[in-house]
């Protein structure tokens, strides 16, 4: 060092920048303004989103008014802001914002601000979280905490945790972590009592969720607190995580969440809720002393409930301790058997009740959730069962190479989860349906079954075979005109051997758009995908417009069907089932239609075929020198999703009993698609949940937001989904691949593969 | 080695194939012998891909006929002419990206019921390098690998006759000598090769016989040898001056 000379003390100036440089910094300030302005923007839009609309649709102006010149338009402006710094400082906050931990922060708050947003909070005045306030503020005689949970330490709770645990991130100080957690905790728990003082002193019938999105927020915060105390990882594994915890004993999460969620059940939830009161578990069993009730449902009020509670608990939390197959079994059917138990209790109970107070309502009317949470959670209890049955053996595979034991490891998790998937789902549709309020029953009926039933299928031809159909409720009303023709509903009769049932006419409905999907596919499947997608387009509306125009005095026109189609009926030997107005029994009819055609298709899905349209999907030459049939192959997809929507079309026509040409419009065909795509293109999991949670948000929404406003916030959903999740829902794992990058082969994948082989 | 030795597998004879107004191939005319390796020369848009589509089923000759094995199989679709033990690899590494090395091999004997497990291992000992990559999916193989599974994709077939469209397309020189090594090991266990390459030195050096296709037409044919020898093909195919020679 001594040897070099001191740099002069003078900098010279610096030369001017190369006018390239200069254009570039003059563009990034023009960005930066484009992207203010976005961000304002929508801050903005934002908060003509959230607001109540006052008005006529005449005088715009007006509502304009009302919501653009309010002070609590700066509030919106500001969240443009911080979108704005956000976006302007992700290089800086990412290397944060990967720490563990981090996720859960962001979904927790999530979660807390949409529950104390969005829903509803207090049924009986259809308040939100904001007009429960000012109820609140007005009455007397609630304790202080929840007058201030409401008023400010809610929120209040939201920003500490955001501070501390930003703070715990930044400078890796694990006690912040834990403050988080006391925080998360202690909001879980403000919200709960908060909740409950205000339904003591209120009173009524309440089936709102913000006070339990509430609590669910702020025990994700708890739980994020705790995983940044815990990590001292650079970068979140949740899947590792996720790996180790299911690892260590398989399926004992789920038992955990079992045991809370009916301890829960039993001891706070609501089982009966006549007229204006809420009757959990033991004050069921008061309020049912002395009436004619069954001796099975009175033993269940009274002691077998807790009994068989604690005999499943006991038997899953040690068959997933033991890891013991034997005890899996054994949980496993402990488990049916209690939930056999629990619904005819249930419906005995409302036997009962319907039958000594007629203004009680039907049977399966007035119950609280309790006996369904109680169902679910003997579900989550054979979940977790099914792990430890489906877990491999543990011997045969320690004997061979590690990379065969992680591959049969993760093959049994998949098995496991799938399973354990699979028994949740069906405990839900199988045992939630009956709680449910009429509206809601309907929907499930009239929107969400038919609209699974038709997802499924066109899951087939767009998702499998990767054939843009934009003109699927073609086929399904084709299924639904040929059930109508053959029950006698249409102007021109059938001969009379033809005149049948409603059920009966399925096997002619699959056949009829069979035909109709083969008449459409044969000439247009050579096409290519957009000139595809514009045909069948044309094909829906040419459907449609032949419908409504009458010919030959076959389809009635405009007026629709009538007489209305019948009711379907089941005779079985001595055996008979009705279908009438109820909507209940389709909901178990649809199950039973949607059953089979999902294990058809899960069939299908790995067969020949399955493979077929796999390959035509990713590489058509390949596919034709491998010897694929491309021709045969893509219309036998279009066949069978139009025989699935003859399915549907049959079960519409007889359930609904009068349908007319306007509902078979291009919208519903877009519509079918958006739940295709939602759900996650080829999966057929994911169709079914595209179907039901499309249909189920904007009835859902239809208490919570604006009416006129329901369908901008489903489109905000779909397009956030499109932006975070574009491979969908539950995606099939093909087209998760297909979609992220494919040189960023999935975590599994990644060590397998030496990087730079170079060639 | 001579000729009259081989009986012949393939017979293309007189064949016109058209694409709409576009005459392709005006009358096409050679034959392939079991066991052969045959070489299709010619510059671009002679018609070499169009030929070979033709042998596969995926185009149809407006006059002509194609025989293979003696009976004739022009207009049989591509799905079956697979059957006959015909399998085509098709210009321009055509995998099935997002499926994996092995799952693309399996759709290769997707004209079989079952996987034939000894068929699999043979593949992969002609390119262990597919072994190393199983599990990988195959869009994300470099280019040479992707030619090799899409060569042992079309071994998956069983074929007795192999067509391979220009193998080389695209590699580096020493991927270039490994392919057409291991052309040479799927010919010597008696599958016969129909070969289009614009690399027409290592091609005819591989070849026991090629052709010359140009505008449409067969210009020239004869043993590797004779061809190499044959000063048009040095001045077009070898770039070679014919003075300096
Ligand atoms: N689908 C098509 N439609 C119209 N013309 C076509 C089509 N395919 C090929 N052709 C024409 O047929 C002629 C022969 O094409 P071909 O692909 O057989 O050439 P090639 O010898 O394989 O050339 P290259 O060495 O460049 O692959 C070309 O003039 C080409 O433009
Ligand atoms: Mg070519």
């Amino acid at each position: 060092m001594t040897t070099l000379e001191t740099p002069p003390t003078t900098t010279p100036t610096p030369p001017p920048p190369p006018p390239a440089m200069r254009r570039a910094g003059n563009e990034t300030s023009r960005v930066l303004l484009k992207r203010l302005a976005g961000c304002l923007i929508g801050g903005f839009v934002l908060g003509l989103m959230v607001n109540s609309k006052e008005g006529s649709p005449d005088d715009f102006g007006f509502v304009f008014h009302q919501t653009a010149l309010k002070p609590r338009m700066l509030i919106f402006l500001a969240i443009g802001v911080v979108i704005f710094a956000g976006i302007t400082f992700w290089g800086y906050l990412r290397q944060h914002a990967r720490r563990p931990g981090v996720r859960p922060l962001g979904m927790g708050i999530l979660v807390i601000v949409v529950s104390q947003v969005v829903l509803n909070w207090y049924d009986p005045q259809t308040v939100k979280f904001n007009g429960l306030r000012k109820l609140v503020d007005k009455s007397s005689g609630l304790s202080s905490t929840t007058t201030w949970f409401f008023d400010w330490l809610s929120w209040t709770l939201v920003a500490l945790s955001v501070v501390v645990t930003g703070a715990a991130i930044v400078t890796r100080r694990r006690v912040f972590g834990w403050v988080t957690t006391v925080l998360g905790i202690a909001g879980a728990v403000l919200a709960w009592t908060a909740h409950s003082d205000v339904l003591d002193l209120g009173g009524g019938i309440d089936h709102s969720l913000g006070a339990y999105g509430d609590v669910i927020g702020f025990l994700i915060l708890a739980g994020a607190g705790a995983t940044v105390a815990l990590s001292q990882a650079e970068v979140a594994d949740s899947r590792g995580f996720m790996t180790r915890v299911m690892e260590y004993r398989p399926g004992l999460p789920f038992a955990v969440l079992g045991a809370v969620l009916a301890a829960f059940s039993y001891a706070r939830n609501c089982w009966f809720a006549p007229v204006n009161r809420n009757l959990d578990f033991a004050k069921t069993h008061d309020a049912y002393q002395g009436t004619d009730i069954n001796s099975l449902a009175s033993n269940y009020l009274g002691w077998l409930g807790w009994v068989c509670f604690v005999v499943v608990a006991v038997l899953t939390l040690a068959a997933t301790y033991l890891r013991q197959r034997l005890l899996g079994w054994l949980a496993a059917g402990a488990a049916l058997v209690a939930t056999v138990l629990t619904f005819f209790s249930l419906k005995s109970m409302t036997d009962v009740a319907a039958k000594s107070v007629p203004q009680f309502g039907k049977s399966w009317n007035n119950l609280g959730a309790g006996g369904f949470t109680a169902c679910i959670s003997y579900g989550l209890f054979a979940a977790a069962a099914a792990y430890v049955i489906a877990r491999p053996k543990t011997r045969a595979a320690g004997k061979s190479a590690t990379l065969p034991v992680s591959r049969a490891l993760e093959k049994a998790r998949n098995s496991a989860n799938m399973k354990a998937l699979i028994v949740i789902a069906l405990a839900v549709a199988l045992f939630y349906p009956p709680m449910l309020s009429q509206y809601w029953q309907n929907v499930l009926v009239t929107q969400m079954a038919v609209y699974l039933l038709l997802a499924v299928g066109l899951n087939v031809v767009v998702g499998w075979a990767g054939l843009l159909d934009l003109g699927y409720i073609a086929f399904y009303a084709v299924g639904a005109y040929t059930t109508a023709y053959l029950t006698g509903s249409l102007p021109r009769k059938p001969p009379s051997w033809l005149h049948m049932t409603p059920l009966l006419t399925i096997p002619f409905a699959i056949v009829a758009c069979l035909i109709a999907g083969v008449l459409l596919g044969a000439p247009t499947l050579r096409l290519r995908g957009d000139y595809l997608a514009i045909v069948t387009l044309g094909f829906g509306e040419i459907i449609q417009i032949v419908a409504q125009n009458n010919p030959g005095n076959f389809t009635n026109g405009p007026r629709g069907v009538e007489p209305p189609v019948p009711h379907p009926k089941l005779e079985i030997g001595g055996w008979k089932i009705t279908w009438g107005l109820d909507n209940l029994p389709y909901w178990y009819l649809l199950l039973v239609m949607l059953a089979i055609v999902v294990v058809l298709f899960y069939r299908l899905e790995n067969s020949r075929l399955g493979r077929a349209w796999a390959a035509i999907r990713e590489d058509e030459v390949a596919a034709q020198a491998s010897g694929v049939n491309t021709v045969r192959a893509k219309l036998l997809a279009f066949a069978i999703g139009a025989s699935t929507s003859a399915l549907a079309g049959t079960f519409f026509a007889s359930q609904t009993g009068f349908f007319d040409p306007t509902q078979f419009d291009i919208f519903t065909s877009i519509l079918i698609v958006a739940y295709v795509v939602f759900g996650g293109m080829g999966s057929l999991p994911g169709a079914m949940a595209g179907a039901a949670v499309l249909t189920w948000l904007p009835e859902f929404l239809k208490s919570q937001v604006p009416t006129d406003d329901r369908q901008m916030w489903v489109g905000a959903l779909v397009l956030a989904m499109m932006i975070f999740r574009p491979a969908g829902l539950l995606p099939a794992k093909r087209r998760k691949a297909e979609l992220s990058h494919l040189d960023e082969a999935s975590p599994g994948e990644v060590s397998a593969i030496p990087r730079g082989g170079a060639m | 080695m001579t000729e009259a030795a081989r009986p012949t597998l393939l017979d293309v004879v007189g064949i016109e194939v058209r694409y709409g107004a576009i005459r392709a191939l005006k009358s096409v005319t050679f034959n392939v012998g079991e066991g052969e390796i045959v070489a299709l020369l010619g510059a671009n848009g002679a018609g070499k891909t169009t030929t070979q589509k033709t042998v596969s089923g995926m185009l149809r000759p407006t006059t002509g006929y194609v025989a293979f094995d003696g009976a004739r199989i022009d207009g049989i679709p591509a799905h079956d002419v697979i059957r006959l033990g015909i399998c085509h690899v098709p210009e321009g590494r055509h995998v099935f990206p997002r499926m994996t090395v092995a799952e693309n091999l399996e759709m290769g004997a997707f004209r079989f019921r079952d996987v034939d497990k000894k068929e699999f291992e043979r593949v992969l000992e002609l390119f262990p390098r597919l072994r190393e990559r199983l599990k990988q999916q195959a869009g994300t193989l470099s280019g040479g690998e992707q030619q090799m599974l899409a060569i042992g994709r079309a071994l998956m077939g069983k074929p007795r006759l192999l067509l391979l469209d220009e193998p080389s397309m695209g590699l580096a020189p020493l991927v270039v000598a490994q392919i057409f090594e291991i052309i040479k090991e799927i010919n010597a266990s008696g599958v016969t090769v129909l070969l289009v390459e614009q690399n027409a030195a290592q091609a005819l050096a591989l070849a026991h016989r090629g052709y010359v296709l140009e505008t449409g037409e067969i210009v020239l044919g004869g043993t590797g040898q004779e061809l190499l020898a044959d000063d048009r093909v040095r001045a077009a195919y070898l770039g070679e001056e014919i003075a300096a020679s």
